[in-house]
């Protein structure tokens, strides 16, 4: 296993390379460069003011030693500086983290305290009106496109209703109360969703498991249904479920770009998507990276969980 | 005749009658299948709504123009922001422009691109999916590394790149349109490989293939045209509920401001637009996204009914 892992490790090496390649051609090919940006593009720009600000960034080097500086920048954790505030990416990413954790935690808590009990009792009860109204609302779950429905939300609990804010954000740190009044809409926007996904999962792993020989076993040794299905069976079941959920959460960790544009939260997908507006080549590249990074990863804790899950699926 | 070339012969005999048989029982089989499918079909109640809500979003997105009662991109400034009417039914737009002809004709653009995307990853990821997984050792590891190495790759933030990249070249229309095409299918290749490969892997251990390869059919068409066929409902079953997802991309970036450019009526970009007027008009904010739930929710309620269908297993359930 641990041979497995390693081997897995080596071989991201030269997937994270490519992904850099990559990230720079594409911030490359954005025509315009972060000077016509700062001298609001419409005035054009005394040539000498722009030959010192191309030196200033380093614009004025050949692309391949553009490349090279920003790589081996890179592997000393230096992310260059941000065009546009002119402070370190790597703090201005960092500074975002927190809010995107914030969110996307309470978001996937919110999910489980809905989906377990409901996709539990959608399976114990199997192909009655429950389940089929657990399965609907599941199957809708996934089918509303989330801005829509953190637009539903907003017209609901904040124009109609007025009782929360629609967008906005307060660090818990500061003043937890008023951090979780404007958190309430934001949370139940991404909760929704992951909600759907989780009742059907728990639904299908608690239906599998439910069919097992242990089951019977227990059944027939005259423990009562509730502790057979609650103790033995659910405790099995739960198992896709946290793995999945744990992993979404990682997901989420990107910062949803659509939602936090929504509420206007300052994380991680607010501020990649204001730098893609701004051009702000450094914040792009990084966070795109960061992201990219963050699915290698993912995989690769996807596949080990696997592996170590299901110890019939070969480790080469 | 020398015995040994006899024996070869009687075997080669031998071996094209099975593939025969297995061919008629194959074509029989098939037959059989679009025969039954409709009935097949009907027996998953979910399958069934699902056939007739995607048949719905295809007559409404073929007809599009002929359904809309006005014209989507008219302005009219005495009836800005009306409430459903008989003359409007949806109601009209801050520009007075009629919301039901937007919501009709905005669908268009969305599901043609999810449809075309889908088949372009679908082209690609196909035939190397299923090559990877028929001619295995050396080729297919490479082959799947380069997969994986693709798949690594952040989805969303992917099409914005692209997608801005394509704006800031003032890219508009049909050009803006087949880039978006691109990355979505870009972006998809790497799953139906991998799908393709896992399928293709458990059909090459079976008998009709050995006999293809004894008879000496040529490799490649027994990957592509035996192979392949027995690959397909799992790819169909992918390619569905993935039309669905790629619908809730195209919307999701509309509403970024990514999309068409404004007077084009499409679902993302007008809820976008309903955004600042929703306070006074809720239902502007309704429409457009009910649109898209209910496309989105076609093809995943088919996709589900299809996998009912297809893998029995799951049937039981």
């Amino acid at each position: 296993m641990l041979i497995y892992i390693i081997n897995r490790l080596l071989q991201l090496i030269p997937i994270v390379f490519i992904l850099t390649i990559v990230v720079f051609c594409f911030v490359q090919a954005l025509p315009g460069d972060i000077i016509d940006t700062l001298a609001d593009q419409e005035s054009s720009v005394d040539p000498e003011v722009r030959a010192a600000l191309e030196k200033e960034f380093g614009l004025d080097q050949p692309l391949y030693v553009q490349y090279g500086y920003w790589l081996g920048d890179l592997l000393q954790g230096d992310f260059g500086n941000s065009l546009v505030t002119r402070r370190p990416v790597a703090t201005e990413l960092l500074e975002r983290i927190p809010a995107t954790i914030y969110l996307a935690g309470v978001g996937i808590g919110l999910s489980l305290i809905i989906a377990i009990p409901l996709g539990t009792i959608a399976a114990v009860r199997r192909n009655t009106p429950v389940d089929y109204a657990a399965q609907v609302t599941s199957l809708l779950g996934i089918s509303i496109p989330e801005f829509w429905f953190a637009l539903l939300a907003i017209l609901l609990f904040a124009l109609h209703l007025g009782w929360f804010p629609s967008s906005g954000y307060v660090g818990p740190g500061e003043n937890l109360g008023l951090s979780i009044w404007y958190l309430v809409i934001p949370a139940i926007a991404i909760g929704f969703r992951q909600a759907a996904y989780t009742t059907r999962l728990t639904r299908s792993s608690m239906l599998d498991e439910i069919n097992k020989d242990y089951v019977n076993t227990a059944r027939s040794l005259g423990l009562p249904e509730r502790k057979v299905v609650y103790k033995y069976t659910l405790r099995n079941a739960l198992i896709p479920t946290v793995t999945i959920s744990g992993l979404q959460f990682a997901n989420l960790l990107g910062g949803t770009v659509v939602l936090e544009t929504i509420f206007s939260w300052p994380g991680i997908g607010l501020t990649i998507y204001q730098a893609i507006q701004l051009r702000d080549y450094p914040v792009i590249q990084a966070g795109v990276l960061f992201l990219g990074f963050k699915v290698v990863v993912i995989n690769l804790l996807v596949d080990v969980m696997y592996r170590y899950l299901n110890p019939r699926v070969g480790l080469n | 005749m020398a015995p040994d070339s006899q024996l070869a012969a009687r075997q080669r005999v031998d071996v094209v009658a099975a593939d025969e048989t297995a061919f008629r029982i194959k074509t029989r089989r098939f037959a059989a299948a679009v025969s039954n499918g409709w009935s097949e079909l009907l027996k998953s109640r979910t399958a069934t709504i699902g056939a007739f809500l995607i048949a719905i979003l295809l007559a409404i997105v073929i007809f599009a123009q002929a359904i809309a009662t006005h014209d989507p991109v008219k302005s009219n400034y005495r009836e800005r922001l009306a409430p459903p009417s008989a003359e409007h039914y949806f109601g009209t737009d801050k520009f007075g422009r009629d919301i039901f002809s937007r919501v009709i004709v905005g669908g268009q653009r969305t599901v043609l691109i999810s449809i075309a995307a889908v088949i372009f990853g679908m082209t690609i990821g196909i035939p190397i999916g299923i090559l990877s997984g028929f001619f295995g050792g050396r080729f297919d590891k490479i082959v799947m590394r380069i997969t994986d190495g693709f798949l690594a790759f952040p989805g969303l933030l992917l099409y914005l790149l692209i997608v801005t990249v394509a704006r800031e070249y003032k890219l508009q229309g049909f050009w803006n349109d087949a880039i978006l095409v691109f990355a979505l299918g870009f972006a998809f290749w790497p799953e139906v490989a991998r799908l393709s490969r896992s399928a293709a892997l458990v059909e090459a251990k079976k008998e009709y293939v050995e006999a293809a390869k004894a008879i000496g059919e040529w490799r490649l068409s027994i990957a592509m045209g035996q192979i392949l066929p027995n690959c397909v409902s799992p790819l169909i079953v992918n390619a569905t509920v993935r039309l669905g997802f790629m619908i809730l991309i195209i919307a999701a970036l509309s509403f970024l401001g990514l999309g068409t450019p404004p007077p084009t009526p499409d679902w993302g970009s007008d809820l976008r637009a309903a955004q600042d007027h929703m306070e006074k008009v809720p239902l502007i904010a309704v429409f457009p996204g009910a649109a898209i739930c209910f496309s989105v929710l076609a093809f995943n309620l088919f996709g589900d009914g299809l996998r009912d269908i297809l893998d029995p297993r799951l049937a039981e359930r």
